[in-house]
């Protein structure tokens, strides 16, 4: 479960027409959430299944190389408390918590060719805090339900 | 006893049919669930965010709090797999 599988025609299915399409996808999934179906938890999940596809073939030695074990606890907080402080900063503008209109975004319209609301871009920044905290909570949940395979 | 368990289910499945009957059409906008809320989601998020997608726009915006405590629920579950699972985990130092 934790070592390379000895397939090389899976290692080629995998490694070249699966898991770069999955990872396009979740990508894709990301970042059209506010235009098409899709968002943080739709993108996360199927982010964390290219994750957990790597780590079933390549085992989990290589592809945590990629995506260390260690490290995942970190990025699920640090997704949880994106979210937080998108919801705190609005505080210190006037508004109500988790209030996106007064998010001191405005400068974005500067730079960006297509001009959007602080909602807006409130709701892609929430959203990316959601697809990193549910990508590393289910890694994290795979990782430590077949860690005591690895050592024996 | 298993004859009482099917009168009783089938009886409850004759409520639900009955009463489904009286159920408002999917989608119609004078059902009371969409009379009170729902129209204004509809108009501000064209109005306010300028987004397509209203589902995202009532998940991450007017149900900012909602969305907020699932993503804690599901942090706080991947925590909870990680401690128990690390009963008897062994640190490299020999302690546990």
């Amino acid at each position: 479960m934790t070592e390379p599988h000895d397939s090389v025609i899976l290692h080629l299915v995998v490694r070249v027409f699966m898991l770069p399409f999955i990872f396009v996808f979740g990508i894709y999934v990301l970042i059209h959430g506010e235009s098409s179906p899709g968002g943080g938890f739709q993108a996360g999940a199927i982010i964390a299944a290219a994750v957990v596809l790597g780590r079933l073939t390549l085992g989990t030695e290589h592809a945590g190389h990629r995506v260390p074990t260690h490290l995942l606890t970190w990025f699920a907080s640090f997704g949880v408390a994106i979210y937080v402080i998108a919801g705190i900063v609005p505080l210190f503008f006037g508004a109500n918590y988790l209030d996106y209109s007064q998010l001191p975004l405005g400068w974005f319209n500067d730079v960006a060719t297509h001009e959007r609301t602080n909602r807006a871009m409130g709701i892609f920044i929430i959203e990316i805090g959601v697809f990193i905290a549910v990508l590393s909570t289910l890694v994290i949940m795979y990782d430590y339900l077949t860690e005591r395979f690895q050592d024996d | 006893m298993k004859w009482v368990t099917l009168v009783f289910l089938g009886s409850f499945l004759a409520l639900f049919v009955y009463v489904s009957a009286d159920l408002p059409d999917r989608a119609d906008p004078q059902a009371p669930a969409n009379e009170y809320l729902a129209p204004d989601y509809v108009e501000l998020t064209q109005e306010e965010i300028e987004i397509p997608n209203l589902v995202s726009a009532i998940l991450a915006d007017f149900r900012g709090y909602d969305t907020l405590g699932e993503t804690v629920v599901i942090f706080t579950a991947g925590l909870a797999v990680l401690l128990v699972l690390m009963r008897g985990y062994r640190r490299d130092d020999g302690t546990s």
